[in-house]
């Protein structure tokens, strides 16, 4: 096992060199000078001639590159170009915040996605199956902005039962913060989840060994959860894994909306004031979590395949 | 215990239910406290609390209220007369006749936050040096180019030295909150950065946090020991939500009192739909929203095409959509502003009253009976937005086809400021220093470079055509202040004239409050942020 994690955290150093690669050159080619953006229109050319030689951006793009690529092995990630703040420290104070509204969202959309494409699968082409499709379709078409504004307007706003706006201080506090927002991101995956769990359910439940189990005489809740849902539970896993990687994307409009602190966030306002340093140590961040969130999942993969796990 | 699926999916009901009803049970973890006014602004967070650091407009909000300046305006206006400005830290002053030695003797007995002492000309001049010193590498230098030094001949008197003279002094920088004194004890000791997160000052408030959150901000507490009125309510705290729907939300929840509000179209009538009792606080001037036409870029090396443009503008429904922010301008210097043209005296050949007729007349006498098309670029800031794609309209009417390219807004500054735009556009607050908005778009030596090297004469006066640079030197040169006047006032007919630069609209800044805030006096016109040091809940 050991030695099967470490030969997945070697493989992913490509990965993430080329995505640090991939960033620091969208930065340099994205118009806007950040000395402006900084200084503001008023400064004067010395002034943001001063600026750029002192953050380092008149010195050749490979010298840069390599100082960046050094910082991030040494977790030094440099200063916000736009208050001083160190960057190490402004990702640990929203990483977290992106974490819980990432797993809230995903346990959430899980309890409710699981149970609907269960019963969309065990009461095929009736009545269930059409309301459990007929939510799956409203899932996949409101944008999740959309979905989050409405629900800050009636829930927050006019019958004020949740804030409308922040973090929250506290394990309950934040948790209250967390209601909407997560619910606004889990509407999107019970849609995905329980779309995926109808039809792998439905495609174990053609196999012959469930014809075997039922011709044996097993009861047809035994065939569902023992033999179908465990054996569904593979592809599930994998579709688990793409939404957890959605709904990490989707926490950037998310935390926008309900003006939740979070990584997505950060990196908005960064790109909008092309704070490099900000940015860059953003977007390390977020390819460390989808490299975590693969490893994740391929460590479930050994948990729930037996197969996996003798090979 | 093993996990089986009904027990799965029961403690998971379970749970959810538990954590309904807890929010139900607790009620709003954001109840707000009656000894705290919060107000949200549109940024992403806080930039900087010092002064001469912060090139954020909203940061201002929170210096004034920490720091206090040598004079400031009336409550809350800008002045007719310099008589009327207000002493603050400085009791008076006193000028040379050629007004480029200006005196002023301080407040004695004021003391900074958390025991760094007495205020006293030593702060003052450390101030300003600190403003004027070219390797510090802050934004707002340009505004403190006329102060060659200053010198402290007493603790209580210090004297600035002007590279030219400026009857106005008193009225610049001083009075804006880039001309907040500071402690010299306190950045010494904290370091020239870390200060403006950890600000100290003389002012109505003392900076308590400076959270990494920017929903939490900055919160300040009423300092006992002011020197002066102290402040109406305990707390202050201010927010940084740069998204319109949370930010109005806030406020309609009552999460916040005061927010900035949105300079676009429709926007106040629909909050005053949605609550009938809120207060629209408008400052003007606020933002000069001007824009240049490229003269090196064919047809509008043709004066004529260029006023055609601008007899094609109907400045008054531009102002109507964004009412009550937006405000006619009738000149490059706004009404309020000392010798700025109002309705009654703007010269008819410069007043360019919406007449499409003229402009098709002088489209059919440049040669384009039939119309043109051109491109130009503007940003996706609701401003800049709104403001140009109401242009593009009326000069569709005339047969002139501008097709806009709308961009990210650091990216569009940034491909403008290499002038690669047809129309430039600018909104900039100024303080009310006449020949300010002059300098910066029509000298010759601010004419803006391909390379970005440039400064913001985006229309290239006075290097592709000939300008007012003699007319510009004489005013910078001139000691008495009606004469300079005089002399801004003929700038400003020769430019508009000459149809480089069109004064499209003053937007002011916009404050909405809830009507259980009463800031203690009437906002008119001045700077972007005022003082709310007497804001109480009534």
């Amino acid at each position: 096992m050991a030695r099967y994690l470490a030969l997945r955290l070697i493989d992913t150093i490509p990965t993430i060199f080329l995505v640090l690669l991939l960033v620091f050159m969208a930065m340099r080619i994205l118009p806007g000078d950040p000395a402006v953006a900084v200084l503001g229109d008023m400064a004067t050319q010395e002034q943001l001639a001063l600026f750029r030689e002192r953050m380092g951006l008149n010195d050749p793009l490979w010298m840069q590159f390599i100082h960046f690529v050094g910082g991030v092995l040494t977790f030094n990630l440099g200063s916000s170009m736009t208050n001083g703040k160190d960057v190490v420290g402004l990702i640990l104070y929203n990483l977290p915040y992106t974490i819980e509204l990432t797993i809230v969202a995903m346990l959430m959309g899980t309890a409710v996605g699981v149970p609907v494409g269960v019963m969309a699968a065990k009461h095929r082409n009736k009545l269930p199956d059409h309301a459990a499709r007929a939510f799956s379709l409203l899932g996949y078409a409101i944008p999740d902005f959309y979905l989050g504004a409405l629900l800050l307007i009636t829930f927050a706003l006019n019958l004020g039962w949740f804030p409308t706006n922040g973090g929250g201080d506290g394990f309950i506090d934040r948790m209250y913060h967390i209601f909407l927002p997560a619910l606004t991101l889990a509407f999107v995956k019970a849609a995905f989840i329980g779309r995926l769990t109808r039809t792998s359910l439905l495609e174990v439940l053609s196999k012959d060994f469930v014809r075997t189990a039922r011709a044996k005489g097993a009861k047809e809740r035994r065939i569902l959860y023992r033999h179908g849902l465990r054996n569904a539970l593979l592809p599930l896993t994998t579709g688990l894994g793409l939404s957890m990687l959605a709904t990490l994307s989707g926490s950037v409009a998310i935390e926008l909306v309900f003006n939740r602190p979070g990584i997505g966030k950060m990196l908005i306002s960064a790109i909008a004031e092309r704070d490099y340093a900000v940015i860059q140590g953003g977007v390390v961040v977020f390819a460390l979590m989808v490299v975590a969130i693969n490893l994740l999942m391929d460590l479930l993969y050994i948990v729930v395949d037996p197969r996996i796990r003798m090979a | 215990m093993q996990v089986n699926r009904r027990t799965f999916l029961g403690s998971t009901a379970a749970a959810l239910s538990s954590l309904a009803l807890a929010s139900a049970f607790t009620g709003k973890a954001f109840a707000q406290g009656a000894d705290t006014l919060r107000i949200a602004f549109s940024a992403r967070g806080l930039r900087s609390i010092d002064p001469q650091d912060s090139v954020q407009g909203v940061d201002a909000w929170a210096i004034i209220a920490i720091h206090d300046k040598l004079v400031d305006l009336p409550r809350w206006h800008f002045p007719k007369t310099m008589d009327e400005l207000v002493p603050r830290l400085a009791l008076s002053w006193t000028s040379t006749p050629d007004a480029k030695k200006w005196s002023f003797k301080l407040r004695e007995g004021v003391k900074f936050h958390k025991g760094y002492g007495e205020m006293t000309s030593e702060d003052v001049k450390y101030t300003f040096d600190r403003a004027i010193d070219p390797k510090r590498g802050n934004g707002v230098l340009a505004k403190f180019t006329n102060i060659t030094s200053i010198d402290a001949p007493s603790p209580y008197e210090v004297t600035f030295n002007l590279k030219d003279p400026d009857p106005l002094f008193p009225l610049g920088v001083l009075s804006d909150n880039d001309g907040c004194i500071m402690s010299k004890k306190a950045v010494e000791e904290k370091g020239d950065k870390p200060i403006g997160t950890d600000p100290i000052g003389t002012g109505v408030y003392v900076c308590e946090t400076v959270a990494t959150d920017p929903g939490q901000g900055v919160t300040l507490t009423a300092n006992p020991d002011y020197w002066d009125t102290k402040a109406a309510t305990p707390k202050l705290q201010c927010l940084y939500i740069s998204d319109t729907t949370a930010r109005t939300l806030a406020l309609l929840s009552g999460d916040v009192h005061m927010i900035e509000g949105v300079r676009a179209p429709g926007w106040a009538d629909s909050m005053k739909q949605r609550d009938a009792t809120l207060i629209f606080d408008v400052v003007s001037p606020g933002s000069f929203f001007t824009i240049q036409v490229n003269t090196t870029k064919k047809p509008f090396d043709d004066v004529r095409v260029r006023q055609a443009l601008f007899y094609a503008i109907d400045r008054d429904e531009i102002t109507k959509s964004l009412a009550p922010v937006s405000k006619r301008t009738y000149g490059l210097n706004p009404p309020s502003f000392p010798g700025g043209f109002t309705d009654t005296t703007v010269p008819e050949e410069i007043a360019y009253t919406y007449n499409p007729d003229k402009a098709k007349a002088l489209l059919a006498e440049a040669g384009f009976k039939d119309g043109l098309s051109f491109k130009a670029d503007t940003s996706q800031r609701e401003d800049f937005q709104s403001i140009m794609l109401i242009i593009q309209d009326q000069l569709r009417r005339i047969g002139v086809d501008m097709q806009l390219n709308i961009k990210d807004h650091t990216a569009f500054h940034g491909d403008q400021y290499k002038g690669t735009n047809t129309l430039s556009q600018q909104s900039m607050a100024l303080p009310p220093v006449p020949t300010q908005v002059l300098v910066t778009y029509l000298a010759a030596k601010e004419e803006v470079k391909s390379d970005g090297s440039g400064g913001r004469n985006m229309s290239h006066y006075g290097v592709a055509i000939p300008g007012v640079d003699d007319l510009l030197a004489k005013a910078l040169g001139e000691a008495d202040l009606n004469k300079r006047l005089e002399l801004v006032q003929q700038i400003e007919v020769k430019a508009l004239t000459d149809a480089v630069i069109f004064p499209v609209a003053t937007n002011g800044f916009l404050i909405v409050r809830s009507p259980k805030v009463d800031l203690g006096f009437p906002v008119e016109s001045g700077y972007v942020n005022w003082p709310l040091s007497q804001a109480k809940f009534v």
